[in-house]
């Protein structure tokens, strides 16, 4: 259990340095931002319960939030995420349901479900954080183009990184 | 108190997400300088549509009292209109006179009881002796006939409606001239009939019927209604029934015509019968 919290807690804190000092820097005409560190919400164990699931979301939102000047903005977005992660997870769950204490990882259900699960949330939370982002409405396609660009970067890059923990 | 620990312990997590989103949007408004001014401009935007409803509704309900006050200076308009008509018909008049070359005077009232379905209709208005109310002076809604005033007291006046078995005026077709007697028969508030229009006489569906002024009660030129049909009856005259211009059943707002050379008038016939 402590030994998970760790590896949890080192998984976080590389996301975020991969974030803030190597993601947060691309800026690929203005309309790919990739955002990895939401990784962290997909990868928290299956049958944690909802409540720390939201704090821990809003929480990981808030931190990225100071290391970008945007306060709330990303807090929002990612609470959302963290919101529907539960009913995600049951849309998508195997036949024989998740195991006890698994984690939601390439590595013990294989890519296509990894790939719809990650796919669903990180849409949802670029979609809420784009449109938080710009606040209206009037540039309603562009915001879109961006947040459906972003968030193919976003997938790519997180997928790699699963192949890359796999690798491990 | 049970139902309410029920009630959250079922939504909780629905709870803890609104608070904590609540919260963030709050971060949101008050750290970021472009966030907030777009909100300030929704909300902005949302109490001035708010605002403009109101006061949408509040202008509908002061309607009354403005087309009351458009239709008191209406006749004092019309007032002022007649007393300069005819300035240049007459070469000669005396300076001193307050109503030279002023025929008639008009008089804005309300219609405070009105019915329509009796055969022998009156009307009531909020005008009486006291503001210059005589028997015999003409009421009509605009330019459209409405009756004649029968009786006053100090502060109303009863009308006698069009819709009146009783009620004569001498009317005639705009477009021809040729005038006759125009009564009601009393069968419902849409129609009249104008008698005495000879056959040889050309007219259609749709003509203007309004009245002469021979009568020296109403001026010429005020509007009855339009041809709606017409048949020949025995004798050489047609019976032609008349589309009443004027809606007696929502009558408001009137003008009282009085004649100010009535007098002069009758007296100058009356020599000669």
């Amino acid at each position: 259990m402590i030994n998970r919290i760790i590896r949890l807690g080192l998984i976080f804190i590389i996301l975020l340095l991969l974030q803030v000092l190597f993601f947060n820097n691309i800026q690929f005409s203005g309309y790919v931002n990739p955002y990895v560190y939401i990784m962290f919400i997909l990868l928290l164990p299956v049958e944690i319960p909802a409540w720390l699931l939201l704090i821990l979301s809003f929480l990981t939102g808030a931190v990225m939030d100071l290391f970008s000047g945007t306060l709330g903005m990303h807090a929002s977005a990612t609470l959302v995420a963290g919101f529907v992660r539960p009913y995600v997870l049951r849309i998508t769950s195997p036949r024989d349901g998740y195991e006890a204490g698994a984690n939601p990882s390439m590595l013990v259900y294989g890519l296509k479900w990894f790939l719809i699960y990650a796919s669903l949330i990180i849409f949802i939370h670029h979609l809420v954080l784009f449109y938080i982002e710009v606040f209206r409405f009037t540039d309603f396609f562009r915001t879109l183009l961006r947040v459906i660009l972003s968030f193919v970067f976003s997938l790519s890059f997180i997928v790699l990184l699963e192949y890359i923990r796999k690798g491990k | 108190m049970r139902n309410l620990l029920n009630f959250l312990s079922k939504y909780n997590n629905l709870l803890v997400f609104i608070l904590l989103q609540i919260i963030a949007i709050y971060l949101l408004s008050t750290a970021n300088d472009y966030h907030n001014t777009q909100m300030v401009k929704g909300i902005r935007r949302l109490t001035i549509g708010i605002e403009k409803r109101i006061s949408n509704a509040r202008t509908y309900f002061q309607l009354r009292e403005i087309s009351r006050l458009m239709a008191v200076e209406n006749s004092s308009l019309r007032t002022r209109l007649e007393r300069l008509s005819g300035e240049t018909e007459k070469p000669f008049f005396s300076v001193t006179d307050t109503v030279f070359n002023q025929q008639y005077t008009f008089t804005h009232a309300e219609v405070i009881n009105n019915s329509v379905n009796r055969q022998k209709n009156f009307f009531t208005i909020d005008r009486g002796r006291r503001q210059g109310m005589l028997p015999d002076m003409a009421v009509t809604e605009g330019d459209h006939i409405a009756g004649i005033i029968v009786g006053c007291s100090d502060n109303y006046s009863v009308v006698m409606s069009l819709l009146n078995l009783d009620f004569r005026v001498s009317a005639r077709l705009r477009s021809t001239g040729y005038f006759g007697s125009m009564t009601w028969e009393g069968r419902d508030p849409y129609h009249v009939v104008l008698s005495e229009i000879p056959q040889h006489v050309t007219f259609g569906v749709g003509d203007t019927v309004e009245t002469t002024g021979y009568s020296t009660i109403f001026p010429e030129g005020i509007i009855i209604g339009t041809v709606s049909g017409f048949e020949k009856t025995g004798g050489d005259f047609y019976r032609i029934d008349v589309a009443i211009s004027t809606d007696f059943r929502r009558l408001r707002h009137v003008t009282v015509v009085g004649n100010l050379m009535k007098e002069e008038q009758l007296e100058l016939e009356n020599q000669y019968q």
